[in-house]
């Protein structure tokens, strides 16, 4: 039994006793913060009192002048609204350092060699979110990566100021950075230091965004680029007094522009999703309004195509989810967009909402042949869910290719495929979108019947569950094991 | 006396935390290794290699503290299934460690190569998946988390789904250029060897089940279709 209990009866436990010591510690700590937050605000030395103390913050100050704008600003906000530094009760300098945005903590440690020695005294709610440990756990409870650690001991044991990069992983990649300083010792003579983490994630992006957008533009664009240079070739020379085959290569060049156009248009829209994938929408959407506008929208691309919708909708109200409209439309877009390519002439596209769903539910397989496989899975499956099944009635997707759907520009018809003009981003894009809203996404196909997509996104938590459950009973009736038939067949 | 018995618990969460060591070790050069090769990065490739001597030593000592303490301590029920099972835990990680310098090792002769970017990417892909169920694991294990260790362990299907198609990509791109041999051998083998450590992800996730529950994971895994209904 790892890290979190204290393990056996018998074994010591360090922590107890240390609540009464970390006290004393965070209001050091709060101290400390408040004056740089006083120094970083603008350097508010008209308080006579905080310039003795301003001196002791230079040297934080000196590092945390270049960046965190969130940072500068919240502690801005904290230093006008509060009274100088000294005079501030223990209660506010805790509270201070409880509601700063950068995850914040105080390590302490007796012994080089023990590792587990080394606890968590305190940990802010945005570190304590970050790790989802309690305060005084094991350090290694929450983190273990090697560069951390050894960031944390030089300052611990060597007195050493340091930083390093760590990315947290998960679903979600985070990128911070870490700088652990060291503290004076605690009243049993253990040695102590502050962590504190800054994120990192947005120039990380960026960064990476720059890098895989030109590296796939140039790739994918050559293509069609260089059937655009034939043509112009061509027409300059042999075709250039043949009116019919002049017409007709002119064709296929604007819709080789209009190709590139496109796919130019997918990467800015996925750079755009990827920049913003670890910051959670906060709108209300309603998904039945989303999927009924979407579908209207769509009606005259079907009718071209000739293919019909089969549309089944959970009541206005009862599929209210937190996202992002504009986002959540493309999502549901791109799927029915898929899925009247695949259909094909004469085919059906059947169009699902239903509403408080486990995940289990959400991605329950519904042809007892279909191949199945989730392609993207939420971090914390606690929740109710609203999901959306697109599905078509076309050949179906072989199950080798199921795994790397989302992957960008991976082409079911391998790299030639020219009869189906896709930019071969429409999935990745959905992946991206999911993720950031905390949902879901998974693909069932069985040969010659079809594949269908469900995404599932995190219901707003504001409908009571059991008004919620009762309106999707038909569905929990069935359960899961069952196959049911698709609501259009 | 009393120091003993204190003495004994505190090996006890000595001989956890060195393993949780060893995890945050093995889980970078995992992570670090497929960075090294989806962006050529040399000298990131040969760090792996040289860390992995540090994966080394603690595996053994973590051994040796392991079978120390068995020897004096005579640990029974739950104590005795954490040590057996910071044991196996290790070796478990230390064959991760070792998958993971192969892996650079192959980055370094590629890196001679022409890139093979579309292979490069969808590897890349199945190597953060593989990454990802190493982190869960090990999160499981460090929290004691027993729903989280049986969806790692339930889920091993994702990734050799991955390498059967990566496996069949590779195959056609041979056949269709046999210039491109060499590399797509190795990037075979950086697929396998990925597999691999995803499939030591799983046995992880059965060692914290026992560990947790004293009882084994049912040996037979779900396997494609049948899977998905427990998930």
């Amino acid at each position: 039994m790892p890290l979190l209990q204290p393990q056996s009866p018998i074994a010591p436990n360090l922590s107890r006793g240390a609540s009464a010591r970390a006290w004393a510690l965070v209001v050091a700590l709060s101290v400390g913060l408040v004056v740089l937050g006083l120094t970083v605000a603008g350097r508010l030395a008209a308080e006579p009192a905080a310039a003795a103390i301003l001196c002791l913050g230079a040297v934080s100050a000196l590092v945390w002048l270049a960046g965190a704008p969130a940072l500068k600003a919240a502690l801005a906000k904290e230093a006008e609204a509060a009274p100088p530094a000294a005079g501030l009760p223990a209660e506010a300098l805790m509270e201070v350092a409880e509601g700063l945005p950068d995850p914040v903590l105080v390590i302490s440690g007796h012994d080089q060699g023990d590792f587990a020695g080394r606890r968590i005294l305190f940990a802010n709610l945005a570190a304590r979110d970050l790790f989802r440990v309690p305060s005084e756990a094991m350090l290694l409870t929450a983190v273990r990566n090697p560069e951390v650690l050894e960031v944390v001991d030089e300052a611990l044991f060597a007195g050493i100021e340091g930083q390093t990069a760590y990315e947290a992983g998960g679903v979600q990649d985070r990128y911070w950075n870490v700088l652990a300083k060291p503290m004076a010792p605690g009243p049993e003579g253990h040695c102590r230091a502050l962590l504190v983490l800054r994120d990192q994630t947005d120039a990380r992006r960026n960064e990476r965004m720059r890098a895989d957008f030109l590296a796939n533009a140039s790739h994918e664009l050559r293509t069609p680029l260089a059937s655009l240079a034939g043509f112009i070739d061509t027409l300059r020379g042999h075709a250039k007094d043949d009116p019919k085959a002049r017409d007709r290569f002119l064709e296929i060049m604007a819709a080789q522009a209009w190709r590139m156009a496109r796919l130019i248009e997918d990467l800015m829209s996925l750079s755009r999703i990827e920049l913003n994938e670890h910051i959670r929408p906060s709108d209300t959407v309603d998904l039945t309004l989303a999927v009924s506008d979407v579908v209207d929208a769509m009606g005259p691309q079907a009718q071209g195509a000739g293919v019909a919708f089969d549309i089944s909708c959970a009541p206005k109200g009862s599929a209210a989810v937190t996202g992002d409209r504009d986002q959540i439309v493309q999502v549901i877009q791109n799927l029915i967009d898929n899925a009247i390519k695949y259909a094909g002439r004469g085919g059906r596209v059947s169009i699902e909402l239903t509403g408080s769903l486990t995940t289990e539910d959400a991605v329950a397989l519904r042809k007892p042949h279909a191949a199945r496989l989730s392609l993207l899975t939420p971090d914390h499956a606690d929740e109710r869910y609203a999901a959306i099944r697109v599905g078509d009635s076309g050949p179906g997707i072989k199950r080798e290719h199921l795994p790397r759907l989302t992957e960008r520009f991976y082409r079911v018809e391998g790299q030639k495929s020219g009869e189906r003009l896709g930019t071969g981003l429409g999935l990745a894009i959905v992946k991206h979108i999911m993720n950031r809203h905390h949902g879901g996404l998974a693909v069932e196909s069985a040969a010659g019947e079809g594949a269908t997509f469900v995404v599932y996104f995190p219901m707003t938590r504001s409908i009571p569950p059991e008004l919620a459950v009762s309106l999707t009973g038909e569905h929990s009736e069935a359960g899961p094991q069952i196959a049911l038939p698709t609501a259009s067949s | 006396m009393e120091h003993t018995v204190k003495a004994y618990g505190e090996e006890l969460n000595n001989l956890t935390a060195d393993v949780v060591r060893l995890g945050g070790l093995a889980e970078a050069q995992v992570t670090d290794s497929v960075v090294a090769f989806a962006r050529r990065d040399l000298a990131l490739a040969q760090l792996v290699i040289e860390r992995d001597e540090k994966l080394d030593s603690l595996e053994a000592e973590i051994e040796r503290k392991a079978i120390r303490l068995i020897a004096l301590r005579q640990p029974v029920a739950q104590d005795l299934r954490r040590t057996v099972a910071a044991m196996k835990f290790a070796m478990q990680l230390e064959r991760c460690g070792d998958l993971a310098k192969n892996i650079s090792k192959r980055c370094l002769v590629l890196a001679e190569a022409e890139p093979l970017t579309p292979l490069t990417r969808s590897i890349e892909r199945m190597g953060n998946l593989v990454a990802g169920r190493l982190k869960d694991v090990l999160d499981a294990y460090t929290t004691s988390n027993l729903d989280r260790a049986v969806a790692v362990w339930a889920r091993d299907d994702e990734v050799d789904e991955h390498y059967n198609s990566l496996f069949r990509e590779l195959l056609t791109y041979m056949m269709a250029d046999p210039r491109t041999i060499n590399s797509c051998a190795h990037l075979l083998f950086i697929a396998k060897n990925l597999e691999r450590i995803g499939d030591h992800a799983t046995n992880l996730a059965e060692i914290v089940y026992f560990e947790i529950t004293g009882e084994e994971l049912i040996s037979e895994r779900p396997k494609g279709d049948a899977l998905q209904r427990v998930l």
